[in-house]
């Protein structure tokens, strides 16, 4: 069974359409990302699949339950999401944080039990947070910020995890590290992950599939490899593009028209 | 936060105490101190029958409207500064306030002469109040789409509305309308009596645990309205929830001693600089301090100039803010 379906959806904001009959499957333990140009829908696509956006029409099926037959509490069970842009409210402990991926399992009027406490420690740990447990959030750096919006997401112990841009503003071996980290959950829990990301190099390096959505469509869907190698890549990011091959892995180059 | 915690409930012992044995007629604080361990069933009287009815019947029922009004605006001013994430919320921000002076300018205004306030002031207050609460929600709040700013600017065009209209009345009536409006705009607890007391002590109970028990959801959701949904927190229902309880509960207070300002934005964030961003802890710590707060803030507005009384809202501020002044510089910037 696919763990997340998308069935001919569409979103709209008021008259504009944001994303226009899109229908894809995601299986377990495989990472999707979708790629396009600024404005192609990708960021709609996420937060619909995350539950945020209510389609216009189509839905979206998570472990064979619809979306819309979930409450908010159920959703967070079953789909985690790492945000484009995370609130980081000051004053709040990285461990108190990091918790917060468990009120969905233990309830709004529980506290955290022994077993929500030894996954908050072991995700700690898994992302090298450990040190940094008791410093208020504000006080991290890029890096060891966005670690820690995705160590929520995963104490959340969902099999499907939506990452929005997780490497915006990182630095070239801290984007690598993100990633790598995210790898190693796929291929060790068997999660479900769907990203969107812009650098399309690592885009092709890290998912086994691609989704080129432009407009609100999806243009193409494939393998990593086919994808970043196809003419139509370039031709809707509107411009040159090479695919150049480093040591087995593909590289895409932009080149000056 | 244990010291904070325990610091308060001795300050808010210390209050309770004050409000009993300070006033006009003097009266020793032991015997009043055991007189009320008397009234718990230990030991025996201590008062003479004149000074039971001092404290039993004038100074116990102002003193115990005191702890439930300064409690529940504390309690509402911390719960509206979580959920619009502002630190400039307070219990009057959705139109409270402006609602339950324009009811209790009609009940005023209505006597054409005479010079008391008359009984069915508080009935209209009350319904001003909430009515103005439910037309901020209706326009502001309901819709899938609206945000914290639309309902807290909901809330500013409902109050210029209704002040408005309370102008409009004011301006129509007499001098002594005008007085007599005036001095209930500016909150007092000289009125309150047992029944008073009995009339507000269920709404203020059931919204002060509502809103105390929000604390957690509060908590999840300064990360923000929609991370929060991605968390698991019904944002919209938790939203509604708090807000009814928080307004329904300034609406008993406010109806039964007038606007009394300052506690309900204040004590929350005082309570924040010593115990940290936690709603968990703000808020209970809120209610047990906002209680002291008012009781001894009363205790000064009915005795530095005895035996006529300053508004218990420049008290509240005239103490307040300086010690706001004092902590503020002490401790790290605000952080909501």
């Amino acid at each position: 069974m696919s763990s997340v379906e998308v069935n001919e959806l569409s979103v709209r904001a008021g008259s504009k359409v944001l994303i226009s009959d899109v229908t894809l499957s995601f299986e377990p333990g495989t990472w999707s990302t979708i790629i396009g140009p600024n404005g192609a829908g990708k960021t709609t696509l996420v937060e619909t699949i995350a539950g945020l956006r209510r389609p216009s029409h189509g839905s979206v099926t998570i472990l064979g339950e619809p979306l819309a037959d979930m409450n908010e509490r159920a959703r967070a069970l079953k789909v985690a999401l790492v945000p484009q842009h995370p609130v980081v409210p000051s004053g709040m402990s990285v461990y108190d944080y990091v918790a917060l991926g468990r009120v969905a399992h233990h309830g709004l009027f529980h506290t955290a039990g022994a077993g929500d406490r030894v996954i908050i420690e072991s995700v700690l740990e898994r992302l090298s947070l450990v040190v940094f447990r008791d410093r208020d959030v504000v006080t991290l750096s890029g890096g060891e910020r966005q670690r820690m919006v995705l160590a929520r997401a995963l104490t959340q112990s969902t099999m499907v995890v939506v990452l929005d841009e997780p490497i915006t503003g990182l630095d070239l071996r801290h984007q690598m590290d993100m990633l790598e980290l995210m790898k190693h959950e796929v291929r060790d829990c068997g999660l479900t992950v769907i990203a969107t990301l812009h650098d399309l190099t690592l885009a092709g390096q890290f998912a086994d599939r691609l989704v080129l959505l432009d407009g609100g469509e999806v243009v193409l869907d494939g393998t990593a490899g086919t994808v970043i190698r196809s003419d139509e890549l370039a031709k809707r990011y509107g411009m040159n593009l090479r695919v150049v091959d480093v040591d087995g892995s593909d590289v895409v180059v932009p080149v000056r028209q | 936060m244990g010291i904070v915690a325990a610091c308060t409930v001795v300050a808010l012992a210390v209050a309770i105490v004050c409000g009993l044995v300070i006033g006009p007629t003097s009266i020793p604080t032991w015997r009043v101190v055991g007189d009320i361990f008397a009234h718990v069933g230990v030991g025996h009287d201590t008062l003479t029958s004149t000074q039971s009815t001092v404290v039993w019947t004038l100074r116990a029922p102002r003193m115990v409207i005191g702890l439930l009004a300064g409690s529940m605006l504390a309690v509402a001013g911390g719960t509206y500064q979580g959920v619009f994430r502002n630190p400039l919320a307070d219990p009057y921000l959705l139109g409270v306030a402006s609602g339950a002076g324009l009811g209790a300018t009609f009940a005023i205004i209505d006597i054409s002469h005479g010079n008391a306030t008359p009984t069915w002031t508080p009935l209209l207050a009350f319904v001003g109040a909430l009515g103005a609460v439910a037309v901020t929600w209706l326009i502001g709040g309901r819709s899938m789409r609206a945000n914290t700013a639309t309902l807290i600017l909901a809330g500013v065009a409902v109050a210029s509305l209704l002040t408005s209209a309370q102008t409009f009345l004011l301006q129509q009536s007499n001098a002594e309308s005008i007085t007599l409006v005036y001095l209930w705009l500016l909150g007092t607890l000289s009125n309150a009596g047992w029944s008073t007391v009995w009339l507000v002590l269920p709404y203020v109970i059931v919204c002060i645990i509502i809103c105390v028990g929000a604390g957690r959801a509060l908590d999840v959701m300064s990360v923000g309205e929609e991370e929060s949904r991605s968390l698991g927190v019904p944002v919209r229902r938790v939203r509604f929830i708090v807000i009814a309880a928080s307004s329904l509960g300034t609406a008993a207070i406010v109806s039964a001693v007038g606007l009394i300002g300052f506690v309900g934005i204040i004590v929350p964030h005082i309570v924040r600089l010593l115990v940290g961003t936690s709603y968990r802890r703000i808020l209970p710590i809120s209610v047990v301090f906002g209680a002291a707060f008012l009781v001894f803030a009363d205790t000064v507005a009915r005795t530095v100039i005895a035996p006529s009384e300053l508004p218990l809202g420049v008290v509240t501020a005239l103490i307040g803010a300086p010690v706001f002044v004092i902590i503020l510089s002490l401790r790290r910037p605000v952080a909501v």
